[in-house]
């Protein structure tokens, strides 16, 4: 007999959903965590191989059903969601890149580990420039949360007093040594009132930083957390008299067999996508019509490629040029530094690279005698940089088209507008004169970017306020409609930012999970 | 079948099975049979372009990726004979892209030099290749020519780079790890469903 005495139910086993059931067993309450995919034996399933040991040479297969996931190679192919298995649909020339991990651990298991806060410029945007809607939080609000995020993945970086980009509790790193191409950049940037920082990223432990190694072990020791693998939810229960969410059925991912499971307390912790999509199927949750919309995500490349004249022909070396460089947003933080067009973004920069043969436009001898004279004497820029939220830009069920086990799929409209353009085109001018001035030779240069999704941080479409009209969540990430229904990832994200989220998922999530525990202590659920 | 046949099928089929499954592997060592891949012990049968084609195709590798600094080239990688096979199992748009770049490039050889492209020396090449060279672009080149050179660059580079060939010639390199021919974690497939 199944044992039915679960306090909480938490679909999804990423960031967000590990951090739930990390905080509510300590709380001592008992928790189920169902994840669709199966768990992960980094022994077993992980192999050392040579790209020439691969069925494709490296290529990957080409009829992988990868088709958006650039991110995809022969060696990871794997790891990510089949697009046959778990399709998705979006308007005729109009490309959505939905990049999916399913496995227990989720997409935690893969991130880059690039950590930052979210600023009052993003909590406060409306109050700033009018883009977009005010959370119904401050950085001062979630400041205690990211600290005890940062400190539990063990966040390096390097402080700047910045109201742009906040300062964490971070575990000490040495500075480091700069090459000579890194204090050029840095003294133009300087003249430029360009900030110019360092990388902050989460060590976590044994280099991994992920659900399964820093959050989920320790709910399980609590003894009170089962996880079942490979249930694949399709629906959220609502006892009809209440009106208050009983549970989900889920089905098994192999056998298809259909089961109940049920719990005083839903915790959707899906994936921003995912827990919209089980919402939008469940048809639940969604008296202000908003469940879906408001999808924004941050747009990644604008690349832009230099070479120092004096590390070319065989001369780079550590001194000289090499290091990492990384400008937080500098844009319409005041009158003097306002652009056409609003939000701002971050330019990450590696310094020491060799660019792609695919750069030059020349093939045999003399394409190697131009990579050889290039050979780490590059300097790369992109961007991270934030996407406005607009109502147009939403997900719907797609009632035509159905996933492997029968449930109907995600319809995904979203665009880019002239606000990212004119960014872009910024960004990429931007680069180009800092360049310039730090005496490099431009290479390439692009504003183009990626498809929306590519960043692999979908964010919106269930946003939180204090209106429950004109928001799906409170400020707990708690439902509106259904007070026992959280949602704890990315999806309810009022603007983005130009940050990557995992930091400021995190710490919501812990937020809304003390919140969710003394309100049923308090017996408010 | 008629029904006492068909039963003596099924009590066969189970019998065998359960003997199979009876099987133990003797206690100790386990047992492990050695293999080579099936490149090292035979040669690809080309499936998919003419041999006009692959002739064509082989005479671009040598040009495009040709040997150098003690590193093999696409034509010792076999890049070209490796490019039969990916482009045959390709989606139809990459078929076509390639089918007609290599039969462009050899009737321009007849129409310029009178001759099949793998007859032609390396100058003669280049009045035929430089033209289809275009610099970098975020979105690929829109012209189908000039959009297969640059695949064909690109993809000769990952065939050699990735072959053992170079993975041999790189063996003591100190730069391998994580450059050509380096090994890298491979995931296999994860609880799949069938």
């Amino acid at each position: 007999m199944a044992n039915q005495n679960y306090d909480v139910l938490i679909v999804g086993s990423g960031h967000s959903g590990g951090m739930a059931a990390g905080v509510l067993t300590q709380k001592g309450l008992r928790c189920l965590m169902l994840n669709a995919g199966p768990v992960v034996d980094f022994e077993r399933d992980r192999k050392f191989k040579a790209a020439h040991e691969l069925p494709y040479r490296g290529f990957g297969n080409p009829n992988a059903h990868l088709d958006h996931v650039y991110q995809a190679n022969e060696f990871n192919a794997n790891t990510w969601v089949s697009e046959k298995e778990a399709p998705y649909s979006y308007p005729p020339g109009a490309p959505y890149n939905w990049v999916r991990v399913r496995l227990v651990g989720g997409r935690s298991l893969f991130w880059a580990r690039q950590s930052f806060r979210l600023s009052d410029y993003e909590f406060k945007a409306a109050d700033h420039d009018g883009a977009g809607d005010n959370w119904p939080i401050s950085h001062d609000d979630l400041a205690p949360y990211y600290s005890r995020v940062e400190r539990q993945f063990r966040v390096t970086g390097r402080k700047e007093g910045l109201p742009q980009f906040p300062d964490g509790d971070f575990v000490s790193v040495a500075d480091g040594s700069e090459s000579e191409c890194q204090k050029r950049i840095t003294a133009e940037a300087r003249k430029m009132e360009i900030p110019v920082s360092r990388m902050r990223a989460a060590l976590g432990e044994g280099g991994l930083a992920s659900s399964v190694n820093l959050s989920i072990p320790g709910a399980l020791a609590t003894g009170k957390l089962d996880v079942v693998q490979n249930a694949v939810v399709r629906e959220i229960t609502v006892d009809k008299d209440t009106g208050r969410a009983s549970g989900v059925i889920f089905l098994d991912r192999h056998t298809r067999r259909e089961m109940r499971a049920r719990a005083r307390v839903v915790v959707l912790a899906a994936g921003t996508l995912e827990s919209t999509r089980l919402l939008l199927n469940s048809n639940i949750a969604n008296s202000s019509g908003l469940v879906g919309r408001y999808l924004i995500d941050q747009q990644y490349g604008c690349t832009v490629i230099a070479a120092m004249p004096e590390a070319r022909d065989g001369k780079a070396n550590p001194a000289l040029i090499g290091g990492g460089l990384f400008i937080p947003r500098f844009r319409n933080l005041d009158t003097k530094s306002k652009r056409n067009f609003r939000g701002g973004y971050a330019i990450p920069m590696s310094t020491g690279s060799t660019p792609d043969a695919k750069y030059f436009p020349e093939y045999g001898a003399a394409l190697q005698k131009k990579l050889d004279s290039y050979a780490g004497a590059c300097v790369q820029g992109g961007i991270y940089g934030e996407v406005l939220p607009r109502y147009e830009n939403h997900v719907r069920i797609n009632k035509e088209q159905k996933d492997a086990w029968g449930i109907p799929t995600l319809h995904i409209e979203a665009r880019y507008g002239e606000n990212e353009r004119n960014l872009c085109r910024d960004a990429a001018d931007t680069m180009e004169e800092l360049y310039k001035a730090a005496g490099l030779e431009i290479l390439v240069k692009s504003d183009k970017v990626n498809p929306p999704g590519y960043s692999i941080h979908e964010l919106g479409t269930c946003r939180m306020g204090d209106d429950p009209k004109k928001s799906v969540l409170n400020k707990f990430n708690q439902s509106h409609d259904i007070k026992n229904l959280f949602v704890v990832d990315g999806s309810a994200f009022v603007t983005g930012g130009w940050q990557n989220p995992t930091m400021t998922i995190l710490a919501l999530s812990m937020r809304a999970s003390e919140y969710l525990a003394d309100e049923l202590k308090k017996g408010n659920l | 079948m008629q029904r006492r046949r068909f039963m003596q099928a099924v009590t066969t089929a189970s019998t065998a099975a359960t003997a199979a499954a009876q099987q133990t592997p003797p206690a100790g060592e386990p047992i492990k049979i050695g293999t080579v891949s099936a490149d090292a012990a035979a040669e690809p049968v080309s499936r998919f372009f003419t041999s006009r084609q692959l002739a064509v195709l082989r005479h671009l590798s040598r040009l495009i990726l040709p040997a150098s600094n003690g590193r093999p080239g696409a034509a010792e990688a076999g890049a070209a004979e490796f490019l039969d096979f990916l482009i045959s199992v390709s989606p139809a748009p990459r078929q076509q892209l390639y089918r007609g770049g290599l039969d462009f490039v050899d009737a321009e050889a007849e129409r310029l030099f009178a001759k099949p492209f793998p007859e032609i020396d390396e100058q003669q090449a280049d009045k035929i290749l430089r033209p289809l060279l275009t610099p970098w672009t975020f979105d690929p080149p829109a012209n189908p020519r000039q959009r297969f050179l640059a695949e064909l660059r690109a993809d000769l580079r990952t065939a050699t780079m990735n072959s053992k060939e170079m993975a041999r010639a790189t063996a003591n390199s100190p730069r391998r790890r994580r450059g050509p021919g380096g090994a890298a974690p491979y995931w296999l497939p994860i609880d799949p469903t069938r």
